[in-house]
């Protein structure tokens, strides 16, 4: 995975057990959310974006279960899947700061982190507007002899939506290799979603009912994402859908405008993670010398990662027209490129 | 790998013009699949892929249950892996639960994932008036999709055209809307040209004439041929073109007619109010100006759902006698 060969260069060991790489993708994802929240008060970033921290055992978790040529499409709070799956931490910061170096040129921002080359097709800032593309893309493969799977990422609030139960639908009718991820993290927006749907584990009964196999795990324990992940990811190379819920929190406020002491007690976040911190949790596991060794890699990954990114050409505004169709002789304005 | 195929140059009625194009580019191209609603054993509600599972297979000829917006955004998932997929939607009205995964992701997946993805997809929508299906079976969306970048919009009004433009349209890397007006699906033969257009996008001319230019697409390019035909025996000499593209739009071939005739009608289906008759107009009227010699004429629906009878449908969408009255109006100013 291209994360962990980014956190060798900073002379960490190999990581030898799956505590060690959870902690360690979780602690480079966590710290990528960290330098954007820090950069984006700074002022350098206009526009939104929704950090996943407090998240990272779900990205991190299922993204262990998978292969290099594996999909992946996510939602608006897709960072970390992406870092998982391989997009350099320098790709989506830079993606945040509008520059060329960015996973999208720059022409995306925080929700349209894309990377195909290492199979991160990407977020969609459509909540559930994902799934059908992560089936139907599996399901290709899968036609052309690969067992290579798909999975797409949703929030709990997209489960709310028409699509989640037609998406699941529509990849059961037609065998495609996908694993749908609830990643549950408590709210939708400002909608606490066991108001919506009864306590974590609800959405997955509702899948079940649809006799597709799925699994809940509670993302307190990421070493449990990550089995459960493995166990599913396999089943699902046999060319059939599956789903998990992972419960998580989200720590912060939806984005980084929201005003969430609106609608929660100020400190909540922020106490739930003192308590029950996953990454926290994995120390234990861990020797000392190990997580400083980790810890330090990480920094220096994301250092290098903003100063790569700070420095990123802005886009050309010549090239704001650029690209909006394959076909050759179509600009944006119709055959002007041709007459 | 292409595999190029006979293109079965027989007079052919729309849908089966349609039928063919599918049957030649699915031969010529195993990437190219069918999905939708009952396109397989039943061969869709108008036919138009009638005994193609027979011929290629459930495979490639894929019975969707009854999720548009999800078939759709596997269509486009598939098509972003190299699958040329062809999503029928039964009736065009229904698209509008498709619209998500068309507007916010197929006509923008290019552009916003700086060309690392492309998105070679038809969606064919069984569309407008004239089958009085009533008002959410009857509509014309074509404007909708035209405002749209990222889309290709084509609006085919006859035989050849839909068969030339629906082979085009597979070959295309960018996702097409392919506007099929249900009302002539049943409607006379035509000899399909044996040779696509030399220029695929060009706008075409089926009507020459001096005294006033009518512009249209789909169905009621049909209409417009019928009322340009009644009024020349007044004596009104009408030179029609056909569009068959909304995007791109071939503006210049209506500069060069205008510039004969000085005078502009522009016919839709569509709604008037909004609709891309106005595109034509507002372009005219600022690089053609000084060719006019009347104010731009323009007939469309009205803004009022479709009913379902003929009489009443006859009220809202344009009808050979509302067009003709347009002529004689611009003729008289």
């Amino acid at each position: 995975m291209r994360w962990a060969q980014d956190l060798r260069r900073h002379s960490v060991g190999d990581l030898a057990t799956v505590e060690e790489q959870l902690f360690a993708l979780m602690l480079l994802i966590r710290s990528v959310e960290a330098a954007i929240e820090r950069t984006h008060r700074a002022a350098k970033i206009t526009g939104s974006f929704h950090s996943s921290l407090g998240q990272e055992s779900c990205a991190a978790g299922v993204s262990l279960a998978l292969r290099d040529d594996d999909i992946v499409t996510s939602n608006h709070r897709g960072h970390g899947h992406a870092v998982g799956k391989g997009v350099s931490a320098e790709a989506v910061i830079a993606e945040m700061f509008r520059r060329t170096n960015g996973s999208s040129g720059g022409r995306g921002g925080s929700m349209h982190i894309h990377n195909r080359s290492v199979g991160f097709y990407g977020e969609t800032a459509i909540v559930g507007g994902g799934l059908g593309w992560a089936s139907g893309a599996a399901w290709t493969r899968k036609r052309h002899g690969s067992d290579a799977i798909a999975v797409a990422y949703a929030g709990d609030g997209a489960f709310a939506n028409g699509i989640f139960a037609e998406a699941i639908r529509v990849a059961d009718f037609w065998e495609a290799p996908c694993l749908f991820v609830c990643e549950n993290n408590g709210w939708a927006h400002s909608m606490p979603s066991d108001g919506v749907f009864g306590p974590a584990g609800s959405i997955t009964n509702v899948v079940s009912a649809m006799n597709v196999r799925s699994e809940f795990v509670d993302g307190r324990d990421a070493v449990k994402v990550y089995e459960t992940g493995c166990e599913l990811v396999e089943y699902v190379r046999t060319g059939k859908p599956a789903f998990i819920e992972v419960a998580v929190h989200r720590v912060k406020a939806h984005s980084v405008n929201d005003a969430d002491y609106r609608y929660r007690p100020k400190n909540e976040g922020a106490e739930w993670l003192r308590e029950y911190d996953p990454i926290n949790s994995l120390r234990a596991s861990i020797r000392v010398e190990q997580q400083h060794a980790i810890e330090s890699a990480v920094s220096a990954v994301v250092d290098e990662a903003l100063e790569a990114a700070s420095n990123g050409a802005l886009p050309e505004t010549s090239d704001a027209l650029r690209g909006i169709y394959a076909t050759r002789g179509l600009g944006w304005d119709g055959r002007a490129e041709i007459r | 790998m292409r595999r190029e195929v006979w293109a079965g140059m027989a007079a052919l009625r729309f849908v089966d013009a349609v039928r063919q194009a599918l049957a030649d580019e699915m031969e010529a191209d195993e990437s190219v699949i069918l999905m939708g609603e009952e396109v397989g054993p039943l061969g869709g509600v108008f036919t138009v892929t009638r005994d193609l599972i027979e011929r290629f297979g459930p495979d490639r000829v894929m019975d969707a249950p009854l999720a548009e917006a999800s078939f759709t955004g596997f269509a486009l998932g598939a098509a972003t892996e190299g699958m040329r997929p062809v999503v029928e939607i039964m009736f065009s009205d229904f698209v509008m639960i498709a619209m998500d995964q068309i507007v916010n992701h197929a006509a923008k997946l290019r552009y916003m994932t700086n060309e690392q993805f492309d998105v070679p997809i038809v969606v064919r929508l069984p569309g407008g008036g004239g089958s009085n299906h009533g008002p959410q079976h009857s509509q014309s969306f074509e404007s909708w999709f035209a405002h749209t970048p990222g889309l290709i919009v084509a609006m085919p009004s006859n035989p050849s055209d839909g068969y030339w433009m629906m082979r085009h349209a597979i070959q295309l890397n960018d996702p097409v809307i392919f506007l099929e007006n249900k009302a002539m699906y049943f409607g006379a033969e035509q000899e399909v040209a044996d040779e696509p257009p030399a220029d695929p996008w060009a706008a075409a001319v089926p009507r020459e004439g001096s005294d006033l230019t009518i512009v249209s697409a789909g169905r009621m390019v049909g209409r417009c041929l019928s009322a340009a035909e009644s009024i020349s025996t007044r004596g009104i000499d009408c030179e029609v073109i056909d569009l068959r593209y909304l995007w791109p739009m071939d503006v210049d071939t209506v500069f060069t007619s205008v510039a004969k005739t000085s005078r502009l009608l522009v016919v839709s289906e569509a709604v008037e109010f909004c609709g891309w008759s106005g595109e034509v107009a507002s372009r005219v009227a600022k690089d053609a100006f000084t060719s006019l010699d009347a104010p731009i004429f323009r007939v469309g629906a009205l803004r009022c759902p479709i009913p379902v009878g003929v009489a009443l449908e006859d009220e809202i969408i344009p009808t050979v006698e509302r067009i003709e009255q347009a002529v004689v109006d611009c003729m008289d100013f």
